[in-house]
């Protein structure tokens, strides 16, 4: 009963033009419940997490992602 | 309106849009970002907390400078 299941999902980011943009949200992210690990690319614009699907869901991460104040969409081959 | 000044760790393009986008979701407030200098001056009726709380979701150090 204490497996946990890891799923990944990646989504597009958009307006990140930095290093900084890039630890920003790697930092808040990171930090979700459920989120075990957050990698983000500048240059592909989009990051990857790996989560616990029981605690948080793709759509859950775009929108922390636009909370922060970035355009996210979810990539179309995670389903 | 109260003018606050806050002091937020902003390094480029992206990070002032972040900024901007946050801020813009909170709706009344009026504000300068001033990327060189690192600094965000909001016209605003909401509580220093309040924007404290919305500037926080960008994810960068802040901190409030005081009324100007």
């Amino acid at each position: 009963t204490n497996q946990s299941v890891t799923q990944v999902t990646v989504v597009n980011i958009e307006g990140m033009t930095c290093n900084s943009c890039v630890q920003s949200i790697e930092g808040v992210i990171s930090q979700k419940p459920g989120v075990k690990s957050i990698c983000v690319s500048l240059v592909n614009h989009n990051g990857t997490i790996k989560y616990d699907p029981l605690l948080t869901c793709p759509e859950d991460l775009k929108s922390a992602i636009e909370d922060m104040g970035f355009d996210a969409s979810l990539s179309a081959k995670t389903e | 309106m109260p003018k606050h000044e806050f002091s937020i760790d902003m390094t480029c393009e992206g990070c002032s849009n972040s900024v901007t986008h946050v801020l813009n979701k909170l709706r009344d407030v009026q504000f300068e970002i001033d990327l060189p200098n690192k600094r965000v001056c909001i016209d605003s009726e909401h509580r220093v907390d309040t924007l404290l709380a919305t500037l926080k979701k960008t994810g960068k150090s802040i901190s409030y400078l005081g009324e100007k």
